[in-house]
């Protein structure tokens, strides 16, 4: 695993603490603050990679600091949260935050969480370069426009496509519902999400063995979408 | 006017005795001047003296002028010559006649339109001072009652009579009746057919409803009739526009301290929910809050040093308890947060169309990242289908079944979950190949804290909320939930249905 420098930003010391060990054996470099002025002022003195960060800290609101982030960075933002309202996460999710995970957490899962967000920065890098995504049977050759399961070619519509191809390009991050809405269907769109579920549903009936026991595109209730990637 | 002309009939024989008495006094003095030679000029003063009076105390103008007549003929029969009879000897008598019974009825009827403007204005002035002190004292009532109370007290006063009100309370779900029966007492009690009353007076759309005995006035607030007051029939208040108009007055102030108070009274009472409400948020959030980021570190902690443990070692075993036990906490917590919430119905269910098989897969997923190796068959339609829910809810419904199901079966054990659709409604089924439920359970596994006896002992114990927040959910949807056994095998079946149709209310 890489030495990517990991901020966490959070005002409880003993989640700090155990978070810093998991992150230190995994090879990763700990940085921490304990609240929104200390976080900023390393985001400029430091060279941060990803940002783990808590909503609730004791001078600002998590939220705003991810906002000031999103002015200038796009640093990987993972929220450490125990808000649990769906409104909190789609409302992070929305502004910008890669991940959300409820307080508590297991350290396995923020892991993989980790993971999935540094891939990411790093598949940026070479996207153009690797127009071929592939994620356990499923295989998405971009530019031929073609859908493998298993080797074997399946014919998708435009539509379902262009989803499939959102869904890879976020693999393992969590898209809402709203942002899926905006990218295929364009801003002006509104708030109907049933012409989105019903394209889901075809789709996963290609894409799945079954529809209702998703292996692959996962269902985040009351939030949207993830692409299982690992 | 003509009515007025007279008093009441049976004063009249009194007043015929009181003229007489007032004209054989002035006569009386006349023969006193005429004893002390005075002139008769005197003598005519005295007699148009005694028409003055007998204006002045009788209402009415007839009286005065009847008074002029017998002064004018008494005078003629006691002191002109020829005495003792109603001839006269000098014709120049009849000029004086004339004149004297011209200035008498002059008189007189200045005298009685000058009582009449007094009485009138006195009259006036009662009405304003009734109708000043009932807004003055409706003003400082403490409540509807008061109000209610003050109200037919000024009216049965003014109009002299046993006035009674129909009201509803501050919260317009209560009516009562309250009845004047004299200075001190009134009957009060609750109306019990509240909804026929409501409708009547809803319907009130005149200025009163003439009933048997009594007539039925509105009192009309801003948004909605408030009640009635009622009057006997005898008052006749509909032939008088005067008395008409200030019982409107009265009627509209009376409302008006109504309207006002059940105002300050609702301003109030959202003030009191908005607070408790608040209160409730803080301490529900600060509850999830303070309990979930000590918890998260216990979990986290105990997950770290279990990684960092050999699975032989016996420390391994103990941290596994810490890890497990800090875990149901953590459900217990949550499940409590879970059933308050929706128990005080502030978490209002917002229903959409979702997609029937998402919100199976995520809760199917949910089970499948706690427990590994379990076999769940799905058996839902082909064709997608929506339903109108709350996705979070009947996703936690479905998913507390499941574990509920897990709990009571082995792991090699199948468990189903299937969907079924007619045309109202959807049903959900999950079922296991389990012990099942016994017989002693099923009326109770729904109830809060219920939680089965099973021989496994207090590891595997549940908190017995799981079903109890199912069964909350399922039903603010409008649905039914249903536990029972399995006929075809050994297991035990849960089945919810929701309905098909958005209702407004729903």
């Amino acid at each position: 695993m890489g030495e990517e420098k990991i901020l966490v930003v959070e005002d409880d010391k003993q989640i700090k603490k155990f978070i810093r060990y998991a992150l230190e054996k995994e090879g990763y470099i700990y940085s921490g603050a304990d609240n929104a002025q200390d976080a900023l002022e390393i985001l400029v003195t430091e060279d941060i990679q990803l940002i783990l960060l808590d909503l609730g800290l004791p001078d600002f609101d998590g939220m705003e600091v991810l906002e000031k982030v999103r002015e200038w960075a796009d640093i990987p933002v993972i929220i450490i949260s125990s808000r649990d309202q769906d409104e909190d996460k789609v409302k992070a999710l929305d502004q910008g935050a890669d991940d959300y995970l409820t307080k508590p957490f297991s350290i396995i899962e923020l892991l993989a969480r980790i993971r999935v967000a540094i891939r990411h920065i790093n598949k940026l890098s070479t996207d153009n370069l690797k127009p071929i995504f592939t994620i356990g049977n499923l295989k998405l050759d971009v530019e031929n426009h073609n859908f493998y399961r298993e080797g074997e070619r399946l014919h998708l519509t435009p539509m379902e496509f262009k989803l499939l191809e959102i869904l890879f390009k976020n693999a393992g991050k969590v898209l809402t519902t709203q942002n899926i809405i905006r990218q295929i269907w364009g801003p002006g769109y509104g708030n109907d999400t049933q012409a989105l579920r019903t394209l889901m549903a075809g789709l996963r009936r290609k894409v799945e063995e079954n529809a209702a026991k998703p292996q692959y595109i996962i269902t985040e209730i009351g939030i949207g979408y993830r692409l299982r990637d690992e | 006017m003509i009515k007025n002309l007279f008093l009441k009939k049976d004063n009249l024989i009194i007043n015929v005795l009181l003229i007489a008495i007032i004209m054989f006094f002035a006569s009386l003095i006349g023969y006193l001047f005429r004893f002390l030679g005075f002139p008769e000029t005197n003598i005519v003063i005295v007699y148009l003296l005694a028409v003055q009076i007998i204006a002045w105390l009788f209402h009415g103008l007839l009286y005065g002028i009847t008074g002029s007549l017998i002064a004018t003929f008494t005078f003629n029969f006691f002191f002109t010559d020829p005495y003792y009879t109603f001839t006269v000897n000098d014709p120049s008598y009849i000029i004086t006649f004339i004149i004297m019974t011209i200035i008498a009825v002059i008189t007189s009827m200045l005298t009685s339109h000058a009582r009449q403007s007094a009485f009138s204005a006195k009259e006036k002035e009662a009405e304003t001072r009734a109708l000043y002190e009932l807004t003055n004292d409706v003003t400082e009532a403490k409540g509807v009652d008061q109000i209610a109370s003050l109200s037919i007290k000024a009216i049965s006063v003014f109009f002299d009579c046993q006035a009674a009100i129909l009201y509803f309370d501050s919260n317009h779900t209560e009516l009562n009746y309250v009845q004047y029966v004299n200075v001190e007492h009134q009957t009060r009690r609750k109306v019990d057919d509240i909804e026929k009353l409501a409708e009547r007076l809803k319907n009130l759309q005149t200025l009163y409803i003439e009933g048997k005995d009594f007539f039925d006035f509105p009192i009309r607030g801003q948004e909605r009739t408030l009640g009635a007051i009622r009057l006997p029939k005898h008052i006749s208040i509909n032939k008088d526009q005067n008395k008409l108009k200030l019982l409107l007055s009265m009627i509209e102030s009376t409302a008006l301290a109504m309207d006002r108070f059940n105002y300050f009274e609702q301003r109030f009472k959202d003030r009191e929910e908005a607070t408790q409400e608040r209160y409730r948020s803080t301490l529900l959030r600060s509850i999830s809050h303070d309990l979930r980021t000590p918890l998260a570190s216990i979990i986290g902690t105990a997950e770290m040093l279990k990684s960092m443990t050999d699975k032989e070692d016996d420390r391994f075993t103990f941290l596994e308890n810490i890890y497990e036990r800090s875990n149901w906490l953590h459900a217990l917590v949550e499940n409590i947060l879970h059933l308050t919430k929706i128990q005080e119905g502030k978490l209002n269910i917002k229903k959409q169309p979702e997609a029937v098989e998402e919100v199976i897969g995520s809760a199917i997923n949910r089970v499948v990242n706690m427990k590994e190796n379990r076999l769940i068959k799905v058996n839902i339609p082909e064709q997608i289908l929506f339903v109108p829910m709350d996705a979070k809810l009947i996703e936690q419904v479905i998913f507390n079944l499941l574990m509920n199901a897990i709990k009571h079966t082995s792991v090699k054990k199948e468990i189903t979950v299937s969907v079924e659709v007619n045309d109202t409604y959807a049903l959900f089924i999950i079922m296991d190949q389990g012990e099942g439920i016994s017989p002693d359970d099923l009326p109770y596994i729904f109830q809060m804290f219920y939680t089965v006896n099973t021989n496994k002992g207090i590891d595997d114990k549940g908190i017995g909320l799981g079903l109890s927040i199912c069964q909350t959910i399922v039903e603010a949807h409008g649905g039914v939930i249903e536990a029972r056994n399995r006929i075809d095998c050994r297991g035990a079946l849960f089945v919810f249905k929701l309905p098909l149709e958005v209702n407004e209310d729903g």
